[in-house]
């Protein structure tokens, strides 16, 4: 397994693809908390004082102290995720794509040991995704946030923390829909579309529809656990995830959580195996059809 | 594990391709020591059939073995067998020395051996070019140094002189042969006999996914000498002395002459003068494994399209030879030892009724 490992190892060092991915995934998450960022630290300025005084009281600080940065920061890692997403993606379906599976297959002892070897390579890489997307939206908020406003020592190890399982995650999601589809233009374009545009829309347009009834919905969604992982480090800290803050209403802490990036997420961990279930699945198909494939 | 012998088996294999049956029961047996021609039209089943042998295609049914083993039981196969396949990828923007090293580091060879290959092939000079730059003879020769990588004991080339110039193929020839002469296994397909006839000792032939003949290439080289076609006024006549002279091997032709194995123009000549019998013409036929190798692969297209599902029919007129289950025990068959002169005449591969005349070959049997 270690001489698989090293191969494909080499194999991502020696293409671009590595880092054509990982500049855009750092300057996507450090404009987006940039951005979003500007936004959430004026939010701090607008909630209503009601509001705002149920949190603040409950979690026993000052009104000018509410974590606004949290917000953002979810928010510009999730964006920056999408290429991991892609990474993944390229590990078996590009390799179906440049027909370099055939040796790859030939040159391991079968193949589960050939995807188990991508498997634990492109996890290292998943995480290498989530640090440096993480570094950058914190570096985005760090530019734009007030400093009171900022997360705690211990809320941004969470966030990293997160983002790198986040990111190993998100990583083998793209591994597991590349080696059941085969095809990468097609797995990006629709990943991408889906997770950018469509899963949002339909959150976003569901819950205007049917409120509390589905505000599950972004919770149990690949792109919205997924997002969930880091996203509700931010909704936690204002009581709108996990442990709620009683008198919160429903509209408010799903505001909280949409704007943290993690609408509907009932927590980061649950969020984190939600979507570990949704990885073993296209993992586990992908796995499983990879084994009987015909190579032709 | 594997039996070390170096012995592609391949038993009754069959592989379908939805309602497309690509191979259908095939069967043969590659030794070590010689290099094996694998031969076929295009369409014959040859790139699927060697696709199973290495794991990538799964059978239907039947079974293809390397040293007796599946490829994907070989434990680090890379180190048994090689392949260069049709149509192997090569990531464009990788370079030639990073696409070796990457699987030298799969199959486990120090780096070092890599520039040993590059050597071989001679890509030294454009090592750090990506192989997207590169042509397709270049290609070929990059496939070869990454089957060759894990110094297997067995090499499978899939139609490797596509692209290579005349110079390429002179060497790969000479290659396969002293490769094949360290007592290695070589299996070499090829959709043209002319262009793998004379790197070969043993061959295949395949048509319509069906084995066809397989057994020393000289033993078929021989079939075709001495082949003298007799128009006499009395064909009986002729045969009878002919028999009584105990010159040659009859064969009934068609269009009523008489086909003479083993005997001479002046040979037959005598025996009809003797005997009394007009002779209003005679013809030579030559050697042409071209044109025996396209009877024996032509009716894959001869009807039309095959039916599916329904067994190709045999050939009419080649000298068949029923599939052999190859079921030797390990080690190399009597007269196969590691680099032999080719067409050993007792090779066990040899159908023993394949020259009988009478029963088969030219305008034979029917």
């Amino acid at each position: 397994m270690g001489n698989l490992i090293k191969a494909e190892m080499r194999k991502i060092i020696t293409t671009k693809s590595w880092w054509a991915l990982l500049i855009p995934a750092f300057f996507a998450s450090l404009l987006f908390a940039l951005g979003w960022g500007a936004f959430t630290n004026e939010v701090g300025e607008v909630l209503s004082s009601r509001e705002t005084q149920t949190i603040t009281g409950a979690l026993g600080i000052e009104t000018g102290e509410l974590p606004m940065g949290l917000l953002a920061i979810g928010h510009g890692i999730n964006v920056g995720l999408l290429f991991a997403v892609i990474l993944g993606v390229l590990a078996v379906a590009g390799e179906y794509g440049k027909k370099t599976i055939t040796t790859t297959f030939l040159t391991a002892p079968n193949r589960p040991m050939a995807l188990g070897a991508k498997m634990l390579t492109y996890s290292g890489w998943g995480a290498l995704y989530g640090l440096v997307v993480s570094a950058a939206a914190s570096l985005g908020i760090a530019f734009v946030v007030d400093g009171e406003r900022m997360p705690s020592s211990g809320q941004w190890l969470a966030v990293i923390g997160t983002s790198l399982l986040a990111g190993v995650l998100a990583t083998l999601f793209g591994i597991g829909v590349g080696a059941l589809w085969k095809s990468v233009a097609g797995s990006v374009v629709t990943l991408t579309i889906y997770m950018l545009l469509i899963e949002n829309v339909w959150v976003f347009v569901s819950f205007g529809l049917w409120q509390e009834n589905v505000a599950w919905m972004g919770g149990v969604l690949p792109n919205g656990t997924l997002n969930g992982i880091v996203g509700a480090i931010g909704a936690e800290a204002f009581g709108a995830a996990g442990v709620k803050i009683p008198g919160l209403e429903y509209e408010t802490a799903w505001l909280l959580q949409y704007t943290a990036g993690a609408p509907g997420a009932f927590s980061w961990w649950a969020s984190a195996l939600i979507f570990f279930g949704w990885t073993m699945l296209f993992f586990g198909g992908g796995w499983a059809v990879n084994q009987k494939r015909d190579i032709t | 594990m594997h039996d070390g012998s170096g012995r592609i088996a391949v038993q009754n294999l069959t592989k379908q391709f939805g309602a497309v049956t690509a191979v259908q029961n095939l069967s043969f047996t590659v030794e070590p020591g010689s290099v094996t021609g694998f031969l076929g039209p295009n369409g014959a089943g040859k790139t699927t059939t060697l696709r199973m042998l290495l794991g990538l295609v799964t059978p239907t049914s039947g079974a293809a073995t390397i040293n007796g083993r599946p490829y994907t039981q070989l434990g680090n196969p890379a180190r048994v067998a090689g392949a260069v396949l049709e149509n192997e990828g090569f990531h464009s923007a990788r370079t030639a020395r990073n696409h070796l090293r990457v699987y030298a580091a799969a199959i486990g060879v120090p780096d070092q051996r890599v520039d040993e290959l590059l050597g071989l092939v001679g890509l030294t000079p454009a090592a750090d070019r990506p192989a997207g730059s590169y042509s397709l003879g270049m290609r070929q020769r990059l496939s070869l140094a990454t089957a060759l990588l894990g110094d297997p004991q067995v090499l499978v080339l899939d139609e490797p002189s596509n692209g290579l110039d005349p110079e390429g193929i002179a060497w790969l020839r000479g290659f396969l042969q002293s490769f094949a002469k360290q007592g290695r296994t070589v299996l070499v397909s090829s959709h043209l006999l002319s262009e793998v006839e004379q790197m070969i000792d043993q061959v295949v032939i395949v048509s319509a996914g069906m084995t066809r003949y397989y057994g020393p290439l000289e033993q078929l080289r021989a079939s075709q000498r001495s082949r003298v076609l007799v128009q006499p006024a009395d064909a009986n006549a002729l045969v009878t002395a002919l028999q009584e002279a105990g010159v040659g091997e009859v064969q009934p032709a068609h269009d009523g002459r008489v086909a003479v194995m083993n005997a001479t123009v002046q040979q037959i000549g005598d025996v009809a003068a003797k005997a009394g019998v007009a002779v209003y013409g005679m013809e030579e036929e030559k050697a042409d494994l071209e044109q025996l190798f396209f009877q024996m692969t032509s009716p894959q297209y001869a009807g039309g399209p095959l039916p599916p599902g329904q067994p190709p029919q045999q050939p009419p007129q080649p000298p068949q030879q029923p599939p052999q289950p190859p079921q030797q025990p390990p080690g190399p068959p009597p007269g196969f030892p590691p680099g032999p002169p080719a067409g050993q005449p007792q090779n066990p591969y040899q159908a023993p009724g394949y020259q009988q005349p009478g029963q088969q070959g030219w305008g034979g049997g029917q």
